[in-house]
């Protein structure tokens, strides 16, 4: 098989660059390791309204905006695949043919062959919550 | 010394000068590139102990960093060394008094910790994936699998607003347990499609709102990352009709050096 090495022009891939600041607060927020620092500030006059906006509870509020969010729809009912299926459709198409021929042998690279040997369970970050360390 | 903050001592701050640490790398002589700038555009450079070496720039404490322009410029200076060389991010923020104080309460102390870290990153970078549905696409098939979603539907949705808000709050408790189930189901399938061709992978946690599938940082080797890049192109032509995919990176390992303080 011939490596092709061209980039994909589909673009069905957002990739923004991470340079709002929203993207950097989510990127970096909470993340690192933590010191024992001389001094330790908190996040002064950052705007966090994009995290707590992110953040959703089962509650009657939320369900009230499922309802909407259905209300608003303008049904086009039609039969659905399941994700299973149109990701076999990518591994026989031949376009992506090419791309699953390199991540092969990326996986055989990373594996040396077997199967998640390097997997590794999600770790979860210990408080999101904790933002501010002083007042 | 011991541990202040701002408020409790801001006449000494007022005048003094701190360490801002932005990360930990293995210490090489070559490795920051002549002119780059962190906080309050201050020359970034190494406080080496041994093998490690602390990535640091000097900063004013009469103004404490928070801002947006700090943030910035505490990610730009850690992922531009991420593209050069494995590095441990230290979390936003930290600040110490001097030199010796980043070498006696930082490196000397997580020196073991540090150096098996660096290893364990070395020639990799991360990757953040975050999958959202295509949500007209998704509530269709919601509406069209249960008929009960759809009598509903068709009950509140041309009246007004504060009609029929019992109905309305059954409405929305079934399409999202509905999506729920989905999101259970398709984020597996993704994780399964993306997972073997990753050194590593951790959930970000982000809450997610309705549409919210998948969040995850993923750890490459920076070998395969055109490679990895490709497949996961595919995979978003793959999904499209139902889910977006959106990339961020390659940025420092972020969410892989753990998040409690050890040194």
């Amino acid at each position: 098989m011939t490596q092709t090495q061209q980039r994909r022009g589909g673009g069905y891939l957002e990739r923004p660059a991470p340079s709002g600041l929203a993207d950097v607060i989510e990127v970096i927020l909470d993340k690192g390791i933590v010191i024992d620092a001389y001094v330790r500030v908190s996040l002064v006059g950052i705007e966090l309204l994009t995290i707590d906006a992110r953040i959703v509870i089962a509650s009657v509020d939320t369900y009230l905006r499922f309802a909407e969010a259905t209300n608003r729809l303008d049904l086009y009912e039609k039969g659905g695949k399941d994700l299973g299926e149109f990701i076999g459709d990518m591994q026989e198409g031949g376009a992506a043919k090419k791309t699953s021929g390199a991540v092969k042998g990326v996986k055989k690279a990373i594996t040396g062959g077997g199967d998640d040997e390097e997997r590794r369970p999600a770790r979860k970050t210990s408080s999101r919550r904790r933002r501010t360390e002083e007042a | 010394m011991t541990a202040t903050t701002s408020t409790e001592h801001q006449h000494d701050l007022d005048t003094e000068r701190g360490c801002y640490v932005y990360g930990v790398v293995a210490f090489a002589d070559d490795l920051i590139p002549a002119g780059m700038a962190g906080l309050e555009k201050a020359p970034v450079r190494l406080v080496r102990h041994e093998a490690i070496a602390a990535v640091v720039s000097d900063i004013a404490l009469e103004r404490p960093p928070g801002r947006a322009a700090d943030l910035v410029a505490h990610s730009e200076v850690l992922d531009a060394l991420a593209g050069s060389t494995a590095v441990v991010p230290v979390h936003f923020g930290s600040v110490l008094a001097d030199d010796e104080m980043v070498v006696e309460d930082v490196l000397a102390p997580g020196y073991d910790d540090f150096v098996h870290l660096l290893e364990e990153l070395e020639g990799r970078v991360q990757l953040n994936l975050r999958a959202t549905y295509v949500q007209e696409t998704v509530l269709a098939e919601v509406v069209a699998a249960d008929p009960e979603v759809a009598a509903l539907r068709r009950h509140t949705r041309d009246l007004p607003e504060d009609a029929a808000y019992g109905e309305r709050v059954r409405l929305g408790e079934l399409v999202s347990r509905a999506m729920e189930l989905k999101r259970e189901d398709d984020a597996s399938v993704l994780m399964d499609a993306v997972t073997p061709y990753v050194a590593a992978w951790s959930e970000r946690g982000s809450g997610g709102g309705l549409d919210h599938v998948v969040d995850v940082a993923l750890l490459v080797d920076t070998v395969n990352l055109t490679a990895v890049e490709e497949h996961l192109e595919g995979l978003a032509e793959a999904v499209h009709e139902r889910i977006r995919l959106r990339l961020v990176g390659p940025v420092a390992p972020y969410d892989f050096v753990g998040g409690a303080g050890w040194a």
